[in-house]
């Protein structure tokens, strides 16, 4: 009976022992990806794509996390929120990820990161612009790893201060979120530092023809344009600006996001001049972000942008929280990256914990012949702005 | 002086760029009111051959072909694979039951492998080719780009091309007497098949057209098909489905109204505007402002 019993318990225990260690090493934790890859920002979902595959790549030859290896589940969620919100459901019930990221819609990301709340899961942006996202309508369930509007803005505003003192401004955004967040925290950062305000216009995503604004820009006689129009609605609207003559006396700032690898080469000559504030440029001379840059362009054939080395960034971050926290529950992995400090292609970067936005240096960057060259930097501190999310 | 101000740089450049894209509406939606007006076929891939265009004319191109080659070759590679697509794909569900549900589905499917193989080929990345006129004019004080000009210039040849074609030649007649009746036109030696995928090749080669000259303008990319599609086919709707004259009337009518009404309210709220116009006219007069084609 007891040789029985024995032998029935070390059997048990041999079978368990088998069960539980390939399993735990092979049972692979699992991103969704929900990402533009069709539409206006197809080309920002690409370098999305592509940021996170050479991580997840690097991150599984290096052994993966905990051991476990890395797995991503793409979606297309076609810039359009109502789209991203079913393609997240689908991941988070269907395909059952632990995390979940790549929205680059602002309103993607405010719809999935409710749906996440709903699903107790916990998602990241690479993209979005919007400070809501990590200010009034900050969620404990989302991280923004890549700078917000208010941070560009601070950026540019501090080169405009400089370079075109008390300036005569005209914004031009897009009709969403992102576009009225952009526009309004440039807008009082320019009057922070003694510019003035001649008027603002907001075109509908996917705009064909910008031309028939320029009738109140004329009118207006602007020194600067600001725009956030981004993917290829960037290559109409300077295509149109340059076809109507308005490069020759105006000097267009914008957004991270207006000009980047992606776009730069189909806007060609009409882009020079352009100036940004942005967190990250292909440009920055650091041993990391070299080794970065030519990994990338063995994969993708093309140099990142900030959305490519954003989300390259994100899987490290992930990875660095999952190992502190010991595991993927959500709440564990929820403190371990508040406050968080971990190094990307861009220099260290910090998730605060009181809203969770990264905290990151950031650059003024100036295009000249077709090329991104850095003006001047930031210190991430100054240019954050405060915590104005009282969510959590 | 404000008011002269506001109508030379704000009222009238509107409406000059409205007219501009009027006529690029137009040139995609008169393949489209052909093909539905003589086929009876509603082509939801006509946006992605309007694309297939603009890419076909950006290969040639980045091999070195001039602008204006372009504009005649692209129409003519066209040719061929609208023919093909007719006589290969469309026939084939022609004569079924429903021939309004499956030929829409056919070439709605059509379009969205169009669109992925584009993709493919090409990346999701927009290209943008050199504007071949540039500079611009001041006329009466309007500041207008020369390329915008010849594209308002060469649309007007094009439809006016079209029309007298369909209207003024044997072939034009011919291809009328097939739609108004297949089995009479047949039984007096039309070859009505021939003219049928002779008709659709038609169509698509004009939206191949309609791609080569607004590439410039527009840039081009995979999904740059969904532009214009939406807007074609309210203005083949309201123009009276089938008829070139209506198609030019509703396009230059709805392309004003967005251009003027984008002024006072909000842009994002013309398309309501516009659709609405459409909804009202499915109601009061649901053929249209003119007749069909075949019909006329």
């Amino acid at each position: 009976m007891t040789s029985t019993l024995r032998l029935l318990s070390a059997l048990l225990a041999g079978t368990a022992a088998i069960a539980a260690t390939p399993a735990l090493a092979a049972d692979p934790i699992k991103i969704g990806v929900v990402t533009p890859l069709s539409g206006t920002y197809a080309g920002i979902g690409q370098q999305v794509r592509w940021g996170l595959e050479l991580a997840a790549t690097e991150v599984n030859a290096a052994g993966g996390i905990m051991g476990r290896p890395v797995e991503l589940s793409f979606e297309d969620e076609e810039a359009n929120p109502s789209v991203a919100v079913q393609k997240a459901e689908k991941l988070f019930q269907v395909n059952k990820v632990d995390f979940l990221t790549g929205t680059v819609n602002s309103g993607s990301t405010l719809a999935v990161g409710q749906l996440a709340e709903r699903a107790g899961k916990l998602i990241a942006t690479t993209v979005s612009f919007a400070d809501s996202i990590t200010a009034d309508k900050c969620s404990p369930n989302v991280f923004r790893v890549n700078a917000r509007a208010g941070q560009q803005s601070a950026a540019l505003a501090s080169w405009l201060a400089k370079e075109k003192p008390q300036a005569k401004v005209f914004y031009l955004g897009p009709d969403y979120e992102m576009g009225r967040s952009t526009v309004a925290a440039f807008r009082s950062n320019v009057d922070r530092v003694g510019g003035s305000s001649l008027g603002e216009v907001f075109a509908p995503l996917d705009s064909k023809d910008y031309t028939q604004y320029f009738g109140q820009i004329r009118a207006t006689r602007p020194q600067v344009l600001y725009t956030s129009v981004a993917g290829t609605d960037t290559v109409r609207l300077f295509t149109q600006l340059q076809e109507f003559g308005l490069l020759g006396n105006i000097t267009v700032l914008g957004a991270s996001g207006t000009v980047t690898a992606q776009n730069i080469g189909a806007i060609g000559k009409a882009a020079d001049g352009f100036v940004t504030g942005v967190g990250y440029s292909a440009e920055i001379a650091t041993p990391e972000n070299k080794r970065f840059v030519e990994a990338f362009k063995a994969a993708a054939k093309t140099d990142p942008d900030l959305y490519g080395a954003d989300s390259y960034g994100l899987i490290f971050a992930y990875k660095a929280a999952v190992e502190k926290a010991g595991s993927t529950d959500t709440d564990k992995v929820r403190e371990a990256l508040r406050g968080l400090t971990w190094k990307t292609p861009q220099g260290e970067k910090t998730l605060r914990a009181g809203d969770h936005q990264a905290e990151q240096t950031m650059y003024v960057v100036r295009v000249a012949g077709g090329q991104f060259k850095i003006v001047s930097e930031i210190p991430g501190p100054d240019a954050i702005g405060a915590d104005t999310c009282t969510k959590f | 002086m404000a008011v002269l101000d506001y109508l030379q740089f704000v009222l009238a450049p509107q409406m000059v760029t409205g007219l501009a894209l009027g006529v690029a509406v137009v040139l995609v939606a008169l393949g489209l009111t052909i093909i539905f007006g003589l086929l009876d076929v509603i082509n939801m891939s006509h946006g992605e051959f309007y694309a297939l265009g603009a890419f076909v004319a950006l290969a040639l191109g980045s091999i070195g072909l001039p602008f204006w080659l372009l504009l005649i070759l692209v129409p003519l590679a066209l040719l061929p694979i609208g023919y093909m697509v007719e006589r290969g794909l469309i026939q084939r569900v022609f004569h079924g039951g429903d021939r309004h549900v499956t030929t829409l589905l056919l070439t709605f499917g059509l379009g969205l492998v169009i669109e992925d193989v584009l993709k493919l080929a090409f990346g999701p990345n927009p290209h943008r080719p050199e504007t071949p006129i540039s500079g611009g004019v001041e006329l009466l004080g309007v500041f207008v780009p020369n390329y915008r000009l010849f594209l308002i210039i060469a649309g007007a040849v094009v439809i006016a091309a079209v029309a007298a074609v369909v209207y003024r030649t044997r072939l034009g007649a011919m291809v009328r007497a097939a739609a108004y009746d297949r089995h009479m036109a047949a039984s007096l030696g039309v070859p009505v098949k021939q003219v049928y995928a002779g008709a659709f090749a038609f169509g698509v080669a004009l939206a191949g057209l309609a791609g080569v000259l607004l590439a410039p303008i527009y840039s081009v990319f995979p999904t740059m098909g969904r532009d214009f599609i939406l807007l074609a086919f309210t203005v083949v709707i309201v123009g009276g489905m089938g008829s070139i004259a209506g198609a030019v009337v509703a396009g230059l009518f709805l392309t004003q109204v967005q251009a003027i009404a984008s002024l006072y309210i909000s842009p994002v709220w013309t398309d309501p505007i516009v659709f609405g116009i459409m909804v009202v006219m499915l109601m009061v007069r649901p053929q249209g402002l003119f007749g069909r084609l075949g019909h006329a």
